[in-house]
């Protein structure tokens, strides 16, 4: 409490000083000069010496000259420095802090311009007691001399909501993916060249280790974008990825020793691509949006892929998925929207007319059959976007969708999932006011509270939970893949250099999902973790995700799916929904860990063959009545065959199912009702 | 329901025949006979399977000798196309004319025109001779226009209908240095997405502005609008005055007026009102980048690029411009066009470079 008051009365009275520390014209000379000890502002007369040459403010290029401080903070602090100041408007600089030593600078920090029209520099970082930092600026923007300006160094012990420390990383090609490649659960680095996949894998020491897969063959980049799935099961990880001549579906070889193309299409301006098993068969098939033409998939039957497009003569899918003639398909998702078990879609459209660029929502009937309800659902906004974030933002138990604008002037919305019809409430969430757009929103809790947060071209829109957001803009990668890539329960970005999450005290949990009737990475499974401050008996509900590949636009982000747990200390429940039709439940797990869960190894929900469940008529040709004892309303049901196939998969509008589309035979209904199975057999004739 | 030309043509030639033997038998002064086109054009059953069926050239198909009829055009400004090089011809059926709408405006065309585009590289090494890729052609059926693609083969005697994309590696001789260039012929959808006015195929060159220049005719150097009117292409009600692109590789003309014309015929099909990418500020037409911030000078950049890139157009700043970037970007996600290259146009920087650097106007 004292070291607070302390500060606060320096803070007051310092900025009005420009302090006599002068700047050095090299690291060396900086490390012998008085260091910065303290908060104060800082005058550089021109920048004339040695420019920096590791660059941590994106990008590599280096320039003429730069000016060096070094730093030691007497404190634990979150430290400011910032060139954004009156006096400099006007004025372009770029800022690189650093820690290690003058021969062997890390990146510790960096900025260019705070953003807009604004080119003067601003960046935040954790910085410890006693350390030694570099500060380095450069005359990158105004090489002739000459160039000065004042900065401010600031301190503070309140932790900003969310903060990273970049790092660099060698990874040739297009940035694309932070996600496990091979079965240990730890996320990886992936990025693409045509002819190279480079992997840099993390080990459990945090470093990793660099190994560059040669690809024959390989004619298309991940240009537009990147999903990971094993759709072979052999237990690495497969991608798929395109630009806009085509398409590669590349494997993972045995053991994860290289990669080969499985299949490729030639006719396809690629935008978002997924992993999913849409037919729900246990075998991960592809989806791939066209940005000028109806999308395509490729159904794998468990031995090989088959392509398809639009509503081809043939197709599986009747009227295709998304099938305008000139395409405007940016940005698809699998969510299970209407929390049925099964993975649905949207389409996140943009470009021409209002009805191309319409969006489309397609539930998911089960048995390659979709109904396109975007209408019904109140979402087919001709807005133009390029991706939205689905997350359950209003912790009431189903998935919520932030449609990002990508247009200057219109605005994003966040609509609010009330039983599958979907109201705007963008204006009472405070995000009427949050105007950057671009392609990249995706849906994850950064600060760990428990309320799923927004990350969106720049910015984290802090979920704060009571249904309004904070916009944070600082400090803020612009966009990138989603991960843990130093596995401390924060999630990172990778996009260029790594952005690690200096996290903060709260609690967390990762799940990693083994399929074993399901697909293997349990994409399309719903994650529900239960603990004391959100629980479906409290007004804040279990926490919920969907295993998805993938989120946002163009990269491929973790496929394990990350719980912030705020303040509990505890987790009552992880309840797995899988895509087969098993229930998994995990009773009282260990926080701040990884749980990996492998389909079918727990005991599920309390289970009961009920006596008092009737169905008729029983034997069925097509109706099946439930007696109305039961107040089964909007309780999931599924029909599963003699072999424990799951066959059917809907909710409950009234007490009876049409099962007039299964074979004859014998079957079991199971429903699931507040958390307890409820099961009962009956026989189609 | 579609009108039959062979048919139409051949009771023409008859009737005229018949007309030419009487002023020779009268033994008045020898007027030539007018010329019947050999071009054969039924509409019900366009495209054909290959390019000679149409018969708009005579003698060795790829020395693309128009037969009469067929009449060459160039557009003022000429479009990128992978430092390949185009030639351009109009068809109309008999007795039927184009109209002039306004001068930035696609000409009104009559049913049964077709526009005739091929795309060939010339100084193909080793022997430096000219390769065929690809003709393109624009059919105006009763309302609307079709598109269809015809791949000249290996020997150079056909080309076949197509709608799938490739690539074709060619090494040529530019501008005397060795140039490796891989040419993507468009597919179906590359095709539609640079021709779609709001789902409407419309063609791109044939604007008054990019006609209103001369040419050399069989008949010598006239200006191309006038020439159509001449042959009844086009109805006699053009205005005195038409406000023309300028040849943007002329330098004798005014920075701004090529640089504005560089962008009309590059870019404006995609960003325009009704283009492919209305969504983005962008409005390249000729006719409206008398306003500056239409080609994005001061508007800052909407989509993420990389930490510098700031603006469309920084004024000085090539390095803060996100036009400047795209167009000298060969990646996917990147490079504009968007469709219709996969090389960097050198030629085209030099002049945008030049251009942004000429600019001063500050954008705060």
């Amino acid at each position: 409490m004292k070291r607070v008051v302390l500060i606060l009365f320096a803070i007051a009275i310092i900025p009005i000083v420009s302090f006599a520390q002068t700047s050095s014209d090299t690291c060396a000379n900086a490390n012998n000069a008085t260091p910065i000890s303290g908060p104060g502002v800082f005058n550089i007369s021109d920048v004339n010496g040695t420019a920096p040459s590791t660059i941590c403010s994106g990008g590599t290029s280096v320039a003429q000259n730069g000016e060096w401080y070094r730093y030691i903070p007497s404190a634990n602090y979150f430290v400011t420095v910032s060139s954004n100041l009156s006096q400099n408007s006007g004025k372009d600089t770029r800022v690189q802090i650093y820690s290690g030593s003058c021969g062997s600078l890390q990146c510790v920090a960096g900025n260019d311009d705070v953003g807009g029209s604004n080119f003067l520099s601003s960046t935040t970082f954790s910085a410890q007691a006693g350390e030694t930092y570099y500060i380095a600026w450069d005359n990158y923007w105004n090489p002739s001399s000459p160039f000065g300006f004042d900065f401010e160094l600031s301190e503070t012990i309140i932790p900003p909501t969310v903060s990273f420390t970049t790092a660099t990383i060698s990874a040739p090609g297009i940035d694309r993916g932070a996600v496990d490649m091979n079965g240990d659960s730890l996320d990886d680095i992936v990025s693409i060249t045509s002819s190279i996949i480079t992997v840099n894998y993390q080990q459990t020491n945090g470093t990793f280790n660099k190994v560059s897969h040669s690809l024959t063959g390989g004619i298309y980049t991940a240009g537009w974008s990147m999903a990971a799935g094993d759709f072979d099961r052999n237990g690495y990880n497969d991608l798929v990825y395109g630009n806009s001549d085509g398409a590669h579906v590349v494997k993972a070889k045995a053991g994860g020793n290289g990669y080969e193309i499985a299949a490729t299409s030639h006719s396809i301006f690629t935008q978002r691509t997924n992993f999913v098993d849409f037919d729900n068969d246990g075998n991960l098939d592809v989806f791939l949006c066209d940005d000028t033409a109806p999308n395509e998939y490729f159904i794998n039957n468990g031995s090989t892929l088959t392509l398809w497009e639009g509503d081809d003569p043939g197709a599986p899918i009747a009227g295709g998925l998304g099938v305008y003639s000139s395409g405007g398909n940016y940005g698809s998702v699998w969510v299970d929207y209407d929390s049925d078990g099964d993975a649905d879609l949207f389409i996140a459209k943009c470009g021409g007319l209002e009805e191309r660029r319409k969006n489309q929502l397609f539930r998911n009937n089960g048995n390659l059959s979709f109904t396109e309800v975007s209408i019904a659902a109140n979402m087919n906004d001709p807005l133009s976007t390029w991706s939205s974030a689905w997350g359950d933002y209003d912790s009431d138990g189903d998935m919520d969708c932030f449609v990002g604008s990508s247009l200057t002037l219109e605005p994003h919305k966040l609509m609010q999932n009330n039983n599958g019809v979907f109201a705007d409430v963008t204006a009472s969430s405070g995000l009427d006011v949050f105007t950057d757009k671009g392609h990249e929103n995706q849906p994850f809790d950064f600060n760990n509270d428990g309320y799923i947060d927004i990350y969106s071209n720049g910015n984290i829109l802090i979920n704060d939970g009571d249904g309004t957001f904070t916009i944070l803009s600082s400090g803020i990668p612009q966009e990138g893949a989603v991960g843990d890539l130093n596995n401390d329960g924060f999630l990172d970005v990778f996009n260029g250099l790594i952005y690690y999450n200096d996290g903060n005290s709260n609690n967390w949990l990762k799940v990693c999902l083994t399929g074993t009737n399901s697909n293997i990475n349990g994409i399309g499974a719903r994650i529900e973790v239960s603990s004391p401050s959100f629980n479906n008996s409290s007004s804040k509900k279990a926490q919920i995700r969907d295993v998805r590949s993938a989120e946002g636009f163009a990269y491929m982000s973790s496929l394990n799916s990350h719980f912030g747990l705020g303040t509990d200390t505890s987790i009552n429940t992880v309840t797995v929904y899988w895509p087969s039709g098993t229930v998994d439940v995990v009773v009282n797990p260990s926080i701040n860990d990884t749980l990996c869960i492998t389909e079918g190894e727990t005991l599920s929900l309390e289970s009961t063959l009920e006596n008092d469940l009737i169905l008729y008529p029983n034997p069925t040709k097509g109706l099946l009545n439930l007696n109305a004892n039961y107040g089964f309303e909007n309780a999931i049901f599924s029909v599963f065959d003699i072999t424990g196939k799951r066959v059917l998969n809907d909710r409950f509008n009234s007490n009876t199912i049409d099962v007039s589309e299964l074979s004859s035979g014998n079957y079991i209904l199971r429903v699931i009702n507040n958390g307890v199975i409820k099961t009962q057999k009956f026989i189609k004739q | 329901m579609f009108k039959t030309y062979t048919y139409k043509s051949l009771a023409l030639i008859f009737a005229l025949v018949l007309i030419a033997s009487c002023t020779k038998d009268d033994g008045y002064t020898d007027i030539e006979a007018p010329k019947i086109s050999p071009v054969t054009l039924d509409l019900s059953t366009v495209p054909y399977e290959t390019l000679s069926e149409y018969n708009f050239f005579e003698g060795n198909m790829a020395d693309l000798n128009p037969v009469y009829g067929v009449l060459p055009y160039k557009i003022i400004s000429s479009l990128f196309i992978d430092y390949a090089n185009a030639k351009t011809f109009v068809w109309m059926p008999k007795d039927s004319t184009a109209i002039y709408v306004n001068d930035y405006s696609v000409l009104d065309f009559p049913t049964g025109s077709v526009l005739v585009t091929t795309h060939y590289f010339e100084n193909v090494l080793p022997d430096n001779t000219a390769k065929m890729i690809e003709t393109r052609l624009l059919i105006k059926k009763e309302s609307e226009w079709i598109m269809a693609n015809y791949k000249w083969n290996e020997q150079q005697t056909e080309a076949t209908y197509t709608t799938e994309g490739s690539f074709v590696n060619v090494d040529l001789l530019h501008d005397n240095t060795e140039k490796n260039v891989t040419y993507k012929i468009p597919n179906y959808s590359e095709c539609f997405t640079c021709h779609n006015k709001s789902d409407v195929i419309e063609p791109i060159g044939t604007k008054p502005q990019n006609l209103n220049s001369k040419l050399m005719f069989n008949d010598g150097l006239k200006n191309q609008l006038k020439k159509w009117v001449e042959f009844g292409y086009l109805e006699d009600n053009l205005p005195a005055n038409i406000v023309s692109v300028v040849d943007w590789q002329d330098e004798s003309q005014p920075l701004d007026l090529r640089v504005r014309s560089y962008f009309d015929i590059n870019c404006a099909h995609c960003h325009s009102n009704d283009g492919y990418c209305n969504y983005a500020s962008m409005r390249f037409e000729f006719n409206k980048t008398a306003d500056i911030s239409n080609l994005g000078v001061c508007v800052e950049s909407v989509f993420y690029i990389n930490p510098t890139i700031s603006h469309v157009v920084k004024p000085g700043v090539l390095e803060r411009s996100a036009l400047y970037f795209r167009m000298n970007s060969t990646e996917d996600q990147y490079k504009m066009p968007i469709i219709g290259r996969v090389q960097k146009h050198d030629e085209g920087l030099t002049l945008i470079e030049e251009w942004i650097n000429s600019l001063s106007t500050d954008c705060n």
